[in-house]
C-alpha cells in the first residue's frame, strides 16, 4: 500500500498540479464548449434536456481527450525517458504506477463532473437529485475505463509524432460518429450504425438516461462491458510485450 | 562462499544474430568487477540478462541462486543504467522519496542526499539539472534500495572532475561495506583502479577473466622513455623492442620484454637522459588487444 500511495502523490504533482495544459484541455476545454453550444450561440430557448444531454456528452468528452491525448502521451514520454523500466527493475513492479496514473485519469473526469456539472447548474439552471449526481459521477468514471485503455494502447506507439496523429484520428471523429458534439441524428444514415459502435456512444447513452430518467437499454452497458474487456486484453498482452521486449535499457 | 552470481555456458541471439557465445562466470560477494569491450561487444545484452530484463535462452544463469529478475534479486540489485531520468514536474528529492517505498531495505532518502551531496539539490526540478547532476541523481537512485550488488553503466560521463572523485570514493565506501559492484565504462582508467577482476568481452566472448596484474603478466609489453641525441634506427634493433617512436622531445619504446630491453639499453645509458619505464596501461592493453584481434 505504501509504494502505491507515494506513486499517487508522486504522480499527482507531476501530472496534474504542475501540468496545467492537461487540466486545461481535459476540463476547460469541454467545459468552454459548454458554454458555447447551450448559451453563447443558441437562439431562442434550449430545452432542459438538452442542456442535461449536452452536459453529459461533454463529461464525456472531457474523459476521452484526458485518456487519448494526455494520459497516452503521458505513458509514452514515461517509457521512452526510462520510467517504466526502472519501475519494472523494482521489488513492486508496473503495477502501482499504471493504477496511479489511472486513478488521476479518473479523478480528472470526476473533476470534469464537477466543473460541467456547476456549470449546467449555475448556467442552465439543470436540476438533478443528489441519487442522479452521484450516478452521473460513478458512470462517468466507469465509463473512462474503455478511453482509458484505448489511451494506455496507443501510448505503445512508438513515435511521439504518429502517437499526436493518431489521438487526433481516433479521437475527434469518435467524437463526432458517438454524437458528443451534436445530435446523432444530424449524421448521415450510413455513419450512424458506426458511430453506435463507438464507446463513447454506450458511455454518452448511460449518463443521458439516468441525467434524463429515460429507459436504460441493456446494450448500453453490455457495450461499455465489451469495449472494456477486449482493450484490456489487448492491454494486458501488449504490455507485457513491451517489458519483455525492453528495447533501449541498457545502451552500453 | 556462495556465489553472487553464477552463469554457465550462457548463449545469447537476436534471431540468427549471435550475440552472447557460450559465456561462463561466477562474481563473489564483495568483488568489484570492470565489464570492458567495444561497442556491440555483447556488454548490453549481458547486462540485460543479469537484470531479467532478457531471458536466457540457452545455459544457466543465476543471482542470489534465483532466476534473474524475480523478487528476491529485484530486492538485491540496484541498477545505475545508461539513461538519467528527466521527469518533468519533479524534484530530485520527490524522486527519491517515491523510489525509496518501493524498496523494504530503503535507505533515508534524506541521508542518501547527504552522503551524495544532493541535499543542494534537492528541491531542483530534474529537467533543470546538467547532465552530470543528472548522473549523480541516478546513481543515488541506485543505492536508494540498499541493494547488496549494483550495476553501474557508464556511471561516470558527465559528471565534473569533483563529482568524478565523490563518485569514486562512494565506490570505494560501497566496496569496504562488502557490496558487489558490476561496472561498465569506456573509461579505462577508472576500471583499472578500482576493479578487484576484468571480463574483457569480445564478439560475444570472453577474452580475459582475472586481475589487472593478471593482465599485465599475461600482455607484458613495457613502454621505455628517454630524451637523446641518438637516431631512433639505433633502438629498433634492441631486444624485444617492437615499436619506436618520437613523441616530442621523447624517444618512445615499446617492449614484450622490458628486462632485455633495458639490458640492451646498457650500453647507450651515458646519452640516455630523463628514463622512464612504465608498465601497459589497461587503456593500452585494450588497445592492443582488440587491434590484435581485427588484424
Amino acid at each position: 500500500m505504501k509504494p502505491f500511495l507515494a506513486q499517487l502523490r508522486f504522480d499527482g504533482r507531476r501530472l496534474i498540479l504542475r501540468n496545467f495544459s492537461f487540466q486545461f484541455f481535459s476540463i476547460l476545454m469541454p467545459a468552454g464548449f459548454y458554454l458555447l453550444f447551450t448559451k453563447v450561440m443558441v437562439s431562442g430557448s434550449v430545452s432542459a434536456s438538452f442542456n442535461v444531454n449536452y452536459m453529459a456528452s461533454m463529461i464525456v468528452y472531457s474523459g476521452t481527450i484526458n485518456a487519448l491525448f494526455g494520459i497516452a502521451a503521458i505513458l509514452m514520454r514515461d517509457r521512452e525517458q526510462g520510467l517504466l523500466q526502472w519501475y519494472q527493475l523494482t521489488p513492486t513492479g508496473v503495477q502501482p504506477y499504471y493504477l496511479s496514473v489511472g486513478i488521476w485519469s479518473m479523478v480528472m473526469n470526476g473533476l470534469a463532473v464537477v466543473v460541467l456539472g456547476a456549470l449546467a447548474v449555475g448556467v442552465n439552471q439543470v436540476s438533478l437529485t443528489v441519487g442522479q449526481w452521484l450516478a452521473i459521477a460513478g458512470i462517468a468514471l466507469i465509463g473512462q475505463l474503455p478511453t482509458l485503455l484505448l489511451g494506455v494502447l496507443i501510448s505503445f506507439i512508438n513515435r511521439a509524432e504518429t502517437l499526436s496523429v493518431v489521438s487526433n484520428l481516433i479521437t475527434f471523429p469518435m467524437a463526432i460518429l458517438s454524437g458528443l458534439w451534436w445530435p446523432m441524428s444530424m449524421l448521415p444514415n450510413w455513419v450512424q450504425p458506426i458511430g453506435k459502435l463507438m464507446p463513447t456512444y454506450f458511455v454518452n447513452n448511460w449518463l443521458g438516461a439516468v441525467a434524463t430518467h429515460a429507459t436504460l437499454k441493456s446494450t448500453t452497458v453490455i457495450g461499455v462491458g465489451v469495449w472494456v474487456a477486449c482493450l484490456l486484453a489487448l492491454v494486458i498482452g501488449g504490455t507485457r510485450q513491451l517489458l519483455k521486449r525492453g528495447d533501449g535499457v541498457v545502451k552500453a | 562462499m556462495q556465489p553472487i552470481i553464477q552463469a554457465n555456458h550462457v548463449s545469447f541471439s537476436y534471431g540468427k544474430q549471435a550475440v552472447l557465445k557460450d559465456i561462463s562466470l561466477t562474481i563473489n560477494p564483495g568483488e568489484i568487477i570492470g565489464l570492458i569491450g567495444e561497442n556491440g561487444a555483447g556488454k548490453t545484452t549481458l547486462l540485460n540478462l543479469l537484470l531479467g530484463i532478457r531471458t536466457v535462452k540457452t545455459g544457466e544463469l543465476a543471482l542470489f541462486n534465483q532466476q534473474p529478475g524475480g523478487p528476491l534479486a529485484k530486492q538485491k540489485i540496484g541498477s545505475m543504467l545508461q539513461g538519467d531520468l528527466p521527469v518533468r514536474g519533479v524534484t530530485v528529492g520527490e524522486l527519491l522519496t517515491m523510489a525509496a517505498t518501493h524498496y523494504a531495505a530503503a535507505l533515508s532518502p534524506t541521508k542518501l542526499m547527504t552522503d551524495l551531496a544532493l541535499t543542494k539539490l534537492a528541491q531542483r526540478k530534474l529537467t533543470t539539472l546538467s547532465g552530470g547532476q543528472l548522473r549523480r541523481v541516478t546513481f543515488a537512485l541506485a543505492l536508494i534500495g540498499n541493494p547488496d550488488l549494483l550495476f553501474l553503466d557508464e556511471p561516470t560521463v558527465g559528471m565534473d572532475t569533483n563529482a568524478q572523485q565523490l563518485f569514486w570514493q562512494r565506490v570505494q565506501d560501497l566496496k569496504t561495506q562488502g557490496k558487489t559492484l558490476i561496472i561498465t565504462s569506456h573509461y579505462l582508467p577508472e576500471i583499472e583502479k578500482i576493479a578487484d577482476r576484468i571480463l574483457l568481452l569480445r564478439a560475444g566472448e570472453f577474452m580475459f577473466q582475472g586481475t589487472f596484474a593478471d593482465l599485465q603478466r599475461q600482455y607484458q609489453h613495457v613502454e621505455i622513455k628517454f630524451q637523446t641525441a641518438l637516431e631512433l634506427t639505433t633502438f629498433e634493433q634492441l631486444a624485444g623492442v617492437t615499436k619506436v617512436m618520437q613523441v616530442h622531445d621523447l624517444v618512445q619504446l615499446t617492449s614484450t620484454d622490458g628486462d632485455q630491453t633495458l639490458q640492451a639499453l646498457v650500453p647507450y645509458l651515458p646519452q640516455l637522459h630523463q628514463l622512464t619505464l612504465n608498465r601497459e596501461s589497461l587503456s593500452d592493453i585494450f588497445v592492443q588487444l582488440t587491434k590484435e584481434e581485427k588484424a
